[in-house]
């Protein structure tokens, strides 16, 4: 009987051991101060972590396809930039879809050199945060971008405007997930993704055309992180050129918390956005706990491999599992 | 043979070194992270601006990205150039020590600018140029002080703190003037807590958020520049308590006297990067010509508050 029910027990946390790890960070915070648990508290942490939400979605699928996107952090700071300087010289109703296609631009020349000229991605990537950065500043000439008329501009709605009380932020994060987990479980692309990530010369005798595949997730991935520069643009109505600057590793570190596997192949958006989560409640609660932050670094690291062992052991059901 | 050369070497760079120094005197700089901020992106081009009319100098300007390994090595490359005198600008007060010690011992004198090594590295700077950043945080919190004394709420105001980037000197200095300075001036008002920014409009904006939902009083905050303080003021706004918050920061930026413009913002320090980076390249000039200049070598930066605004123009960057 108790056998039977530690069976049970075991295959949820197999199948959802990330989703259980959250639910016992979110008690544990919740007793270290019940402020933690504060509606106010809740929708602030979700809508400051909707950027980086939106950022790991397209981010999700490049990692399924079998590579990586480390160039996602500068691209956001760049297409921000480019968005506020825009505004004030073309008006926000161009500036917008100018700075999508630009940043799409970068998306797929990323695309064209992983998926057609066939380069390593984390080379390509690597490289393109530092060329990206020095993109930025050449736009901006190193200055501060604000918008000159802050009071005067709807521009503001997709950072710091809501809907029936819901903040936009969340519910572009929200509409966005829905749709992409939809693209990546039921369509055709979807289903090519994790062929082309999981066993790419299988895929590619199965007649998936890989290097398009490839060069899709990219453009997705830019697409998404337009959409959270113009987000973080509206949020603040002003930049500095390093606005994105680390975001990437952790967009990455979400992703993989989410249970996304680096060699591809494997991973889901609901999971990603619950990495998402778990990042943004790490910090808001520890800032709450008001723990010394040189503490905080380390109790950041030490929560997110706790995550991700409670999830690895869920899957294999055994703790301790040394190489063989 | 190699040792004939070696001398030959010597000799041509003991001839060209006092040749040299009559007309004209190659200065290295080694700057922290240029478009990290506007301040440092101004700074660059007054520094070559100020250089670029000095016909007796010229100048070598790197910037090490934020990166320490990467400044040592500018160092070295600056030394084997045999420049005149070497200006840096840490990007981490005590990692750089050693790079130091070796300009230094290879006869080259270095200027330390805008924010100072640590003291142990003192011995190896010939001098410091750039802002008392433990007055600057002893006149925030005068200028908070004083703020809270007109409101009539000196007895019972509590604040918070963000500050600067973790290990940066300048963020470690500011925290301490301020952090010795209120005691002294506003015994009474409390500091709940200190968290970090990062110089980041955006992390500050969520550090506030959370003070915000953590305090349900907070009449003030100081903040380590005033890009962070308007991101926490941002925040103050959203949440509908901007307006019983008093903000003061540090290094005036367009943004914090904007906001003062516009009442949000209460004060700040004015810290013109044009001045910093001129007092920079004169005291390196002053040091090569053989003057005296004192060892801490600062410019001043005065109070500036929604009171006195008018007497100061809007910073560029």
């Amino acid at each position: 009987m108790a056998a039977l029910t530690r069976e049970a027990a075991g295959r949820l946390l197999a199948r959802q051991g990330i989703l259980v790890a959250f639910a016992v960070f979110m008690v544990v915070f919740a007793l270290a101060n019940p402020r933690f648990i504060d509606i106010g508290n809740v929708a602030g942490v979700i809508r400051s972590s909707a950027i980086l939400g939106v950022m790991a979605l397209g981010v999700t699928f490049v990692v399924i396809g079998g590579n990586l996107d480390l160039s996602v952090g500068s691209m956001m700071s760049f297409s921000t930039i480019v968005v506020l300087d825009l505004h004030d010289t073309l008006g926000p109703a161009l500036a917008i879809p100018a700075m999508f296609a630009l940043t799409l631009c970068l998306g797929a020349f990323i695309g064209i050199l992983v998926g057609y000229l066939k380069l390593n991605s984390l080379i390509v990537t690597l490289g393109m945060l530092s060329a990206i950065h020095g993109l930025t500043l050449m736009w901006s000439g190193g200055k501060n971008m604000d918008i000159a008329d802050k009071a005067g501009t709807w521009f503001g709605i997709f950072g710091r405007g809501d809907v029936l009380g819901i903040p936009v932020p969340i519910l572009i994060f929200a509409l966005l997930a829905v749709v992409l987990s939809v693209v990546l479980s039921r369509t055709p692309f979807g289903r090519k993704v994790y062929a082309v990530g999981g066993n790419g010369t299988a895929a590619t005798f199965s007649g998936v055309p890989r290097a398009r595949v490839v060069f899709l997730t990219y453009i997705l991935s830019a697409f998404c992180v337009a959409i959270a520069g113009l987000m973080q643009a509206s949020r603040s109505l002003g930049s500095q050129n390093t606005v994105g600057q680390g975001m990437e590793l952790e967009v990455l570190a979400a992703v993989i918390l989410g249970g996304a596997s680096l060699l591809g192949g494997a991973g889901t958006i609901f999971k990603t956005v619950i990495g998402v989560l778990i990042l943004g409640f790490i910090q808001n609660g520890l800032l709450l706990m008001g723990l010394e932050f040189y503490v905080q670094y380390v109790v950041t690291w030490v929560i997110i491999i706790l995550a991700v062992w409670l999830d690895i052991a869920a899957k294999r059901s055994r703790l301790w599992s040394p190489i063989a | 043979m190699t040792r004939k050369l070696t001398a030959a070497l010597v000799a041509g760079t003991a001839l060209a070194g006092p040749a040299m120094a009559q007309d004209t005197m190659t200065i290295g700089i080694t700057q922290n992270n240029v478009g990290v901020d506007s301040y440092q992106t101004t700074y660059e081009s007054a520094f070559i601006d100020a250089a670029a009319a000095n016909d007796a100098v010229e100048t070598v300007v790197l910037d090490a990205g934020g990166d320490v390994a990467r400044q040592i090595a500018q160092v070295e490359d600056l030394i084997q150039q045999q420049v005149d005198a070497i200006i840096i600008w840490p990007t981490n007060g005590e990692a750089v020590i050693p790079a130091v010690r070796k300009a230094s011992q290879a006869g080259i004198p270095v200027i330390v600018t805008n924010s100072n090594i640590a003291e142990q590295g003192f011995d190896f700077v010939a001098s410091f140029s750039g802002p008392d950043n433990i007055t600057q945080g002893a006149r925030a919190a005068e200028i908070m002080c004083d703020r809270f004394k007109a409101l009539g709420i000196e007895t019972e105001a509590e604040i918070v703190q963000i500050s600067g980037q973790p290990g940066y000197t300048t963020a470690i200095e500011r925290a301490k003037g301020f952090e010795d300075r209120l005691p002294e001036v506003c015994p009474e008002v409390t500091l709940l807590e200190t968290q970090p920014g990062d110089w980041n409009r955006e992390k500050s904006q969520q550090v506030m958020e959370a003070f915000l939902v953590k305090y349900d009083s907070i009449d003030g905050v100081y903040a380590g520049d005033d890009n962070m303080g308007v991101g926490a003021l941002n925040a103050a706004k959203a949440a509908g308590r901007a307006g019983d918050i008093t903000f003061v920061g540090a290094t005036n930026f367009a943004v914090g006297y904007e906001a003062m413009e516009a009442g949000d913002y209460w004060g700040s320090i004015y810290q013109s990067p044009v001045d910093d980076a001129e007092a920079a390249l004169q005291t390196a000039i002053d040091v090569l010509n053989g003057e005296d200049v004192p060892f801490l070598n600062y410019f001043d930066t005065p109070k500036i508050t929604q009171d006195n605004m008018g007497e100061f123009t809007k910073p560029v960057f």
